[in-house]
């Protein structure tokens, strides 16, 4: 971690609360985090610790209750509802446990979906989207429908999602969860070499093995971070 | 602008399969637009070619004409509550000729019974005509040349023929074609409710009017009809046409024949007539009357359809919301704004209700074309109401597909991606 790395992202003592009716839940507790240009970091913690909506927050899907939050220096913690969908849109790429792939479109189209909301050309979309599924090695599925791809290949397109608008960011929620541990070992494996590529990842997990991947473990227990290495 | 395309073909892709998916309850929502919409369409082509027939037999009758009869003979004024206007008396051959005497801007005036349809039998023979539009008329003077009709064959009734109360008889073309199809007809010996009638003249062949051919007809003079169909002289209700001398002195005429004949009945001033006048212009102006207040009647029935049409369609959309909350949140994370999502909500809604009204616009032009091949008019196309009928379907695609389109911009990605 030498500060003389660009910082993506810049929570300062964030805290999210919710309001249920005659309780008041801290999920998150004035929490700070800097992360940084092709930082590899795991984020772990137990259900209910807070890690979801700390993800929730990074991922620009909800905003902190207090405490600010900048992207790339852009106060996040401030904008409308479109800008946010916008940072979505451009700087972030999300890889969910259970990929979350349109089951009607086929994998180039489903690829294709952050760039809809994009101002691109249709072409250029297709272009775009056959060159992301090229990286993660499906150039042969591309007019596969979810249901006709494995485990593994569905997350390798959830994952050429993510990737097809060059997000400052990955940010996969359990990536692994819903593989067999063949299929999750490729996945961590890519995920390696997105990371020597120049990305940043932020992979949130219960699996210790999976973390042990990463370059800087965060833990985080009752809304706070309890390690940060 | 790159983003709209985007919508249009991404929505028009993802409603298209969506139909796919769901054939039946697609073709069960698009139903009720349909059958909204084909009606509309099937009775604007009727009443169309209904339009397009009268207008060109219009061109055809004089229009220095004008009538007088005892009602409006299209009559659609509702709750005419005045006495005087109710108890309308006929018009009696002594009334004839009482205004007969006394018109100066009047120069040719007949007096006419005419029965349309009729129900009296024509026929040669055995044979007998088969119509349910027949018409039968008896004139005193020259009927033939108000209607423009002309000889084919034969001679026109004339004064002698009234002062005798000869049974001569003046066939249309449709008549000859069934009785006489091989023979001339004039001269030949035709019976009307039994009643033998010599064939003295035969006209030409004149097309429909509303789908009323005019040329299922037989005319004979007034005073042989009296004689012979209408019992007393003074209780048959006769018709008069007038003819004034020039198109420009109708007005005048017609003023005159006002004054005259409300001389003739007595009635005080303040009072309106107890019997109708109008001129041929009149009339049409009376049947596009008739015709707007059946389209308004139309609109009305159509349009409480096509609300019912319309609350399917949102109920198809909240149905379609709920199968897609997972969709929508998906589709919110990776970077689809609200107005996006609400968008594609509504354009959906609309591309269903235009689907549903071209299926609509296809069937009712389709049958109103038939009706109209089977009253023998040529098909046409209301293009106008084609076109409304397609900016009625947006409107309702937009107006029922609002609430849904909204209700589906709000989601809350977070939520949403984790609904099953």
């Amino acid at each position: 971690m030498t500060k003389s790395k660009k910082e993506i992202i810049g929570i300062r003592s964030v805290s999210k609360i919710y309001n249920l009716g005659d309780t008041v839940v801290k999920a998150l507790d004035n929490v700070s985090l800097s992360i940084f240009e092709n930082d590899f970091i795991s984020i772990m913690g137990p259900s209910g610790s807070g890690k979801s909506t700390l993800m929730n927050i990074i991922g620009c899907l909800d905003v902190p209750t207090n405490g600010s939050y900048k992207f790339n220096n852009e106060k996040i913690s401030e904008m409308k509802d479109s800008q946010l969908a916008d940072i979505r849109n451009q700087k972030i790429g999300f890889v969910f446990q259970t990929f979350n792939l349109l089951p009607k479109l086929n994998a180039l189209q489903n690829v294709e979906v952050p760039l809809v909301y994009s101002n691109l050309k249709r072409l250029k979309r297709t272009e775009k989207a056959k060159e992301a599924l090229n990286i993660v090695g499906l150039s042969d599925r591309i007019n596969h429908k979810p249901n006709e791809l494995s485990g593994g290949q569905r997350q390798r397109v959830a994952i050429a999602r993510a990737l097809v608008n060059k997000p400052s960011i990955i940010l996969a929620d359990e990536p692994t969860g819903n593989l067999d541990s063949k299929s999750g070992t490729d996945i961590l494996n890519f995920f390696d070499d997105l990371h020597k590529a120049g990305n940043t990842l932020i992979i949130v997990t219960h699996e210790q093995s999976v973390a042990k991947r990463a370059k800087r473990r965060i833990e985080i227990f009752d809304g706070k971070i309890t390690l940060d290495e | 602008m790159n983003r709209i395309i985007n919508y249009l073909i991404d929505v028009v892709r993802g409603v298209l399969f969506y139909f796919s998916q769901t054939k039946l309850r697609t073709a069960l929502t698009l139903l009720g637009i349909t059958v909204g919409v084909s009606s509309i369409i099937a009775i604007m082509t009727v009443l169309a070619t209904f339009e397009k027939s009268t207008d060109q037999v219009v061109a055809d009758v004089r229009t220095n004409v004008f009538y007088i009869t005892r009602e409006n003979p299209i009559e659609v004024s509702f709750g005419n509550n005045n006495k005087w206007a109710r108890n309308k008396p006929k018009i009696t051959w002594s009334e004839y000729e009482q205004l007969k005497r006394s018109l100066k801007l009047t120069k040719n005036m007949s007096a006419v019974v005419s029965e349309e349809p009729s129900d009296r039998t024509f026929s040669v023979g055995k044979k007998e005509f088969k119509s349910r539009l027949q018409s039968f008329w008896a004139a005193d003077g020259d009927m033939l040349s108000l209607y423009k009709y002309d000889i084919v064959d034969g001679r026109n009734i004339q004064n002698i023929d009234i002062q005798n109360r000869s049974r001569v008889a003046i066939i249309g073309s449709a008549i000859k074609k069934e009785l006489f199809p091989f023979v001339n007809p004039v001269g030949k010996e035709i019976k009307i409710d039994n009643i033998p009638f010599e064939i003295i003249a035969l006209t030409d062949e004149k097309g429909e009017i509303a789908g009323q051919s005019m040329d299922s007809m037989v005319g004979i003079p007034i005073s042989t009809y009296l004689k012979y169909f209408g019992g007393k002289w003074n209780r048959t209700d006769l018709q008069l046409v007038l003819e004034s001398d020039s198109v420009e002195n109708i007005d005048n005429a017609t003023d005159e024949a006002i004054g005259v004949f409300r001389a003739i009945r007595k009635i005080p001033p303040g009072q309106p007539n107890n019997f109708y006048i109008a001129t041929n212009d009149q009339l049409m102006d009376t049947f596009g009357e008739f015709t707007s207040y059946l389209k308004t009647f139309i609109g009305l029935i159509t349009g409480i359809s096509l609300l019912v049409a319309g609350i399917g369609i949102a109920n198809i959309m909240l149905v379609s919301l709920n199968e897609r909350i997972k969709e929508i949140g998906i589709r919110k994370a990776l970077g689809a704004r609200r107005s996006d999502i609400f968008m594609q909500f509504l354009i959906e809604a609309i591309l269903i209700s235009i689907l549903g009204g071209l299926v609509g616009i296809v069937l009712g032009l389709s049958f109103g074309n038939i009706v109209a091949l089977f009253l023998e008019q040529d098909p046409v196309i209301p293009f106008e109401w084609v076109f409304y009928s397609l900016q009625i379907c947006a409107s309702m695609g937009i107006i029922f597909g609002l609430y849904p389109a909204i209700r589906a911009s709000r989601l809350n990605p977070i939520d949403s991606m984790r609904y099953d």
